[in-house]
């Protein structure tokens, strides 16, 4: 059973191309990352899931249901990118009022436990700072245990240490069959905590797997190696490689079979080869790929 | 929806701006203006402490009713909290019905302490009927200001919300007679007043202490009022709350 499932959805602001033609599904249990950078359309698509936006195009459901009927029947909690709580009540008032609204929520105290806020149970809102407010906003989102969970960006206000225990209770949340989906510019969040990256740039999907294999297929490794005054001529008919750049007197070869394309250098090419290095690319350097040539 | 509607006062009752406007000035008011002119005798034969007494719960009402509506409710469109709310289960109805309901909730301080300040410092006392019938006519008459309120909050970001409801709440006082009585303004002043709903409202409360019943001019006005400010609040409401 699909949790979530987007058919070719597009989403206009006047002029500009939020969303484009996006089609997604994601299995009831995974925990997915929505990797992009800014403006890539990850809120929108957020909030259209939620049933804050409507699609200019296309066709959203959320465990076979409608946003707004899945919202209505508890089926769905979510920690928006920024939101302020009631000054005037507490900790506890807060989450144990959103709790009630859902059919069958966490039992108080255990959400308590798992945003880690038994301590500030007693605080009114007003005097929390930015990151025990992410905290009681991840608590407000679980509270209602409900199946699907989605957080838009959710420690963007975290120091390390914060983010390290927030990953953490996301993890413990999702255990037992829950699906999380989250969007996060962080490549390292996305590698880290999930297990699927969707990576959306330009409002549409440019590449969705594991983290592994999305740095596989990115053009996996770097050859380089000082050409120094030679001509680069042939470079790019070696084996496995993809794509060949020059500059400063160093040539950078981008491959998939490293092996096979150092082989064939030296074997191959009468080239004087020094200073050789290889790298495999990491989640950085495929992401950075994988949204240029997006655009 | 009781739990919602109980936050909702409990996080008034905590706002110190709502307990010194809404609670503490009416009865302070009172017993300013029942002590310089209580024992004078104001239009209708009313007493001065018993026409301040429906003068300043009117007024306290009034001021509960806007204050406890506009400004939080735009606060929380602003800020998030609605969005918080509208991915939770609660339908959109019962946000609004429980901002209403709790706003007419939340006059009732006024209201009692104005009276009880009337009985205990300055011995008003009424037969029980018509002491029954004041309160039920200042606590339902206050629903056209709760309307006007959450219209301001739906209508208006936080920072314009403030004043236009403070001048909503002095001006709907003032020109309504609730701090000088309308027989003692100036004329021009004295037809805006007929035409504002917080002279009607103040009114019912007057006829029904002076023993005349509920004046049925004051009542239909304030229902009519209370139906066209309500349609108003609920076509703003949905503005403020439709998904784009």
């Amino acid at each position: 059973m699909n949790a979530i499932a987007f058919a070719d959805v597009s989403r206009r602001y006047g002029d500009v191309l939020a969303v484009d033609g996006l089609d997604l599904t994601v299995e009831a249990g995974r925990t997915v990352a929505l990797l992009g950078p800014n403006g890539a359309g990850k809120s929108t698509s957020i909030n259209m899931l939620l049933g804050l936006l409507r699609p200019t195009r296309g066709r959203i459901e959320v465990f076979g249901h409608s946003p707004d009927e899945a919202v209505a029947r508890g089926e769905v909690g979510a920690m928006l990118q920024s939101g302020e709580l009631i000054p005037e009540l507490t900790v506890r008032e807060l989450v144990a009022f959103v709790r009630r609204l859902y059919p069958s929520p966490l039992g108080l105290d255990e959400v308590l436990e798992m945003a880690d806020l038994t301590g500030l149970a007693g605080r009114r809102a007003a005097k929390l700072s930015g990151g025990q407010t992410q905290r009681v906003r991840f608590a407000l989102a679980i509270a209602g245990a409900p199946r699907l969970l989605v957080l838009d960006e959710p420690t963007a206000a975290m120091d390390v240490e914060s983010r390290l225990r927030f990953w953490e209770a996301m993890r413990s949340y999702a255990e037992g069959g829950r699906t999380v989906l989250f969007a996060t510019h962080y490549l390292q969040e996305a590698d880290e905590n999930s297990d699927r990256v969707i990576v959306v740039a330009g409002g549409r999907v440019v590449a969705d797997g594991t983290a592994a294999e999305i740095k596989a297929g990115a053009g996996g490794h770097t050859v380089r190696f000082t050409l120094g005054g030679q001509a680069a001529a042939g470079l790019e008919a070696l084996p496995g490689v993809s794509a060949v750049e020059i500059s400063a007197g160093t040539a950078t070869l981008r491959t998939a079979d490293p092996d096979a394309t150092v082989a064939a250098l030296y074997r191959g090419t009468t080239l004087e080869v020094r200073d050789l290095r290889i790298d495999g690319a990491d989640l950085e350097d495929a992401f950075l790929s994988l949204v240029q040539e997006s655009r | 929806m009781t739990d919602y509607i109980r936050i909702e006062l409990l996080r008034m009752l905590r706002n110190k701006r709502y307990v010194i406007f809404v609670v503490a000035f009416p009865v302070a008011f009172y017993l300013v203006f029942s002590g310089i002119y209580g024992g004078e005798v104001a239009a209708g034969g009313l007493s001065g402490k018993a026409y301040f007494m429906v003068s300043m719960s009117a007024y306290g009402a009034l001021a509960a009713s806007l204050m406890s509506t506009a400004v939080p409710w735009a606060q929380e469109r602003g800020s998030g909290w609605l969005r918080q709310l509208q991915i939770t289960p609660l339908s959109g109805w019962k946000i609004i019905t429980t901002k209403l309901v709790a706003s007419m909730l939340l006059v009732l301080p006024a209201i009692l302490l104005v009276c009880a300040a009337a009985v205990l410092v300055q011995g008003v006392s009424l037969p029980p009927g018509r002491w029954l019938g004041l309160l039920a006519a200042m606590w339902l008459g206050v629903a056209p200001f709760a309307a006007l309120g959450l219209t301001i909050g739906s209508l208006l970001p936080p920072d314009t919300a403030q004043p236009v409801s403070m001048i909503g709440m002095f001006g709907l006082a003032l020109l309504g007679g609730l701090w000088i009585p309308l027989e003692v303004m100036p004329e021009g002043m004295r037809s805006v007043a007929r035409v504002l709903p917080s002279a009607e409202y103040a009114g019912m409360g007057r006829g029904i202490v002076a023993g005349d019943g509920l004046p049925a001019g004051d009542a239909l006005a304030v229902v009519v009022w209370a139906a066209v400010l309500g349609v108003i609040a609920i076509l703003a409401y949905r503005r403020a709350t439709a998904r784009a």
